[in-house]
């Protein structure tokens, strides 16, 4: 299983259009870009809404319940950071409350075999310093096994 | 119907040296492809009055430095000095494919009369995708942070749902990798000419991002081709059978930055620039006789071949095998090698190769009775276009 405490990663940085994601974020919350005018939930976030052009657009909570739309098991060392856990998953999550916002993360708490496409997965929560706090999945509670 | 069908044509084409490091500058190599495909039309450089190209470096992290990492249309203009220059334009948004559309289209408004559109490509020292430093800014504070670098990791995410979603197997893509590299072998210019691949050679390579190993992604090269296009009445007065542009189209479809692993940004893609290739040209893909289709990684060529059209979702990797894609199968394929076999070059070759093809002019590799040749020049999902070239104008 890939120890992810060896790991340092990368650390984002908020702009004007990310910020209430991040700030959300170190709150324990999962908070996407939804269209006031449509109900529209998109990932990352926009200028307008990609489904009916409205400007009008609001961080809403989720639950952050989804499944595994897309993953990959990454061997290559070439990002050092990275080698102490390699092979490990990175995972593409669509979450049920915003079909079509896809979000990048990796499968915690499990080998990288688990990464199976339509696998329920949960949102948890990564700490990287005092300002940034990342989203993170593991396999959600229920899931039957395969 | 395209009412400009066959109006353009591909006439010289011409190749610098492809190697695996940079040993001298690519302003060089580009200036030697140049040299090449003005040569290969019999015309002269003071001839050519019109310059296009699409100069971005895929690696990430590295600068662009022009005459060395890239060569903008500025640089080729300080290189050859051009006593008749009319028209040049260096294209941002739809790769190089869209600088060989662009220059059909100034011929066709007559800004030019001898158009040279060249990649130059530069293989950078050190690793070729270095993630960003300490913070991840733009669209990669989504990425990023999760270990996501570069392209490869990108495509391999929508491979995997192919795979998961079709019940397909990747043990099927042996087949493509090998039968490209037996066409690299009728290919003296590609980097893995006089290297021959085998079964054992795929299936015991190393994982790079499951599920691509490393023969399923092109290998970074320095190098650079270029092609001389002009009016087709103008094409006919020169030294090789010109290949006729019947018609082209580009990716509709958008993307939005840091949202990888999508499937549908593939099929939409191709789909889209495919659509329109199929309307202008008037022919469908049953009428294809050989077809280049754009394989930076495996899985690209794949998502090609169903979003264009040639067999139905889910089918490709079942199309490809049993020698249909073999030089005298129903649809050869990536009869250079591709970019598996070249070197990555990106979707110029494709475009050399297929108009080649059409022409008549791939020497061994050549397959019979071609009229109608098909390219993909580039992912359909990344800055996608397609084009028709035929031997025979209608």
């Amino acid at each position: 299983m890939s120890d992810w405490s060896k790991v340092t990663r990368p650390v984002p940085v908020p702009n004007e259009w990310t910020r209430p994601f991040w700030e959300a974020a170190k709150r324990g919350s999962l908070e996407l870009q939804r269209c006031q005018t449509c109900g529209h939930f998109q990932h990352p976030p926009y200028a307008t809404c990609l489904k009916c052009m409205s400007v009008d657009l609001k961080f809403e909570p989720v639950r952050g319940g989804g499944h595994i739309y897309a993953y990959t098991i990454m061997y290559h060392t070439g990002d050092k950071r990275f080698a102490p856990v390699v092979p490990y998953a990175s995972i593409i999550v669509e979450l049920d409350e915003a079909p079509g916002a896809l979000m990048a993360g990796n499968l915690l708490d499990v080998p990288y075999t688990e990464a199976k496409v339509g696998r329920r997965v949960e949102v948890t929560f990564e700490p990287l310093n005092d300002d940034i706090t990342l989203p993170q999945f593991r396999l959600a509670a229920a899931t039957p096994a395969r | 119907m395209w009412e400009n069908r066959c109006k353009i044509a591909i006439s010289g084409v011409g190749y610098s040296k492809v190697s695996r490091s940079a040993e001298i500058p690519l302003a060089a190599h580009a200036l030697a492809a140049v040299k090449d495909a003005v040569a290969d039309s019999g015309l002269q450089i003071d001839d050519i009055d019109g310059l296009s190209t699409y100069p971005e470096l895929p690696a990430t992290g590295h600068a662009e430095v022009d005459g060395i990492s890239v060569v903008s249309v500025n640089c080729m203009m300080a290189m050859l000095k051009l006593p008749s220059l009319t028209w040049h334009m260096q294209v941002g948004s739809n790769n190089i494919g869209g600088a060989v559309q662009t220059a059909a289209n100034a011929l066709l408004a007559g800004m030019c009369k001898y158009a040279v559109v060249w990649r130059a490509m530069h293989n950078p020292k050190g690793t070729y995708q270095n993630l960003p430093g300490a913070q991840a800014a733009g669209p990669l504070q989504f990425t990023a942070p999760y270990g996501f670098g570069g392209p490869g990791q990108h495509m391999a995410v929508a491979y995997t749902r192919y795979l998961e979603r079709h019940n397909q197997s990747r043990d099927k893509m042996v087949t493509l990798a090998l039968t490209q590299r037996k066409h690299t072998q009728h290919n003296p210019h590609a980097y893995f000419y006089g290297t021959p691949l085998t079964r054992e050679d795929y299936f015991n390579s190393r994982m790079v991002a499951h599920p691509f190993c490393l023969f399923d992604c092109d290998i970074p090269v320095q190098g650079a081709v270029a092609i001389v296009m002009t009016t087709a009445e103008r094409a006919r007065d020169l030294k090789p059978q010109p290949a006729y542009l019947a018609g082209y189209g580009q990716r509709l479809h958008f993307e939005v930055a840091g949202r990888i692993g999508s499937l549908a940004n593939y099929m939409e893609g191709g789909a889209s620039s495919a659509k329109l290739t199929w309307e202008r040209s008037g022919f469908s893909p049953k009428d294809v006789d050989v077809a280049q289709i754009y394989d930076g990684f495996s899985a690209s060529v794949i998502y090609g071949l169903e979003s264009y059209g040639f067999c139905k979702e889910g089918e490709a990797l079942d199309f490809i095998q049993d020698g249909r894609i073999e030089l005298d199968g129903d649809l050869p394929l990536n009869t250079f090698g591709g970019s598996l076999g070249t070197g990555r070059i990106h979707g110029l070759w494709h475009i050399i190769e297929g108009a080649l093809q059409a022409s008549g002019r791939a020497g061994s590799r050549q397959v019979k009775d071609v009229n109608v040749s098909f390219v993909g020049a580039s992912a359909p999902i990344v800055t996608g276009t397609t084009f028709i070239f035929v031997r025979e104008p209608y």
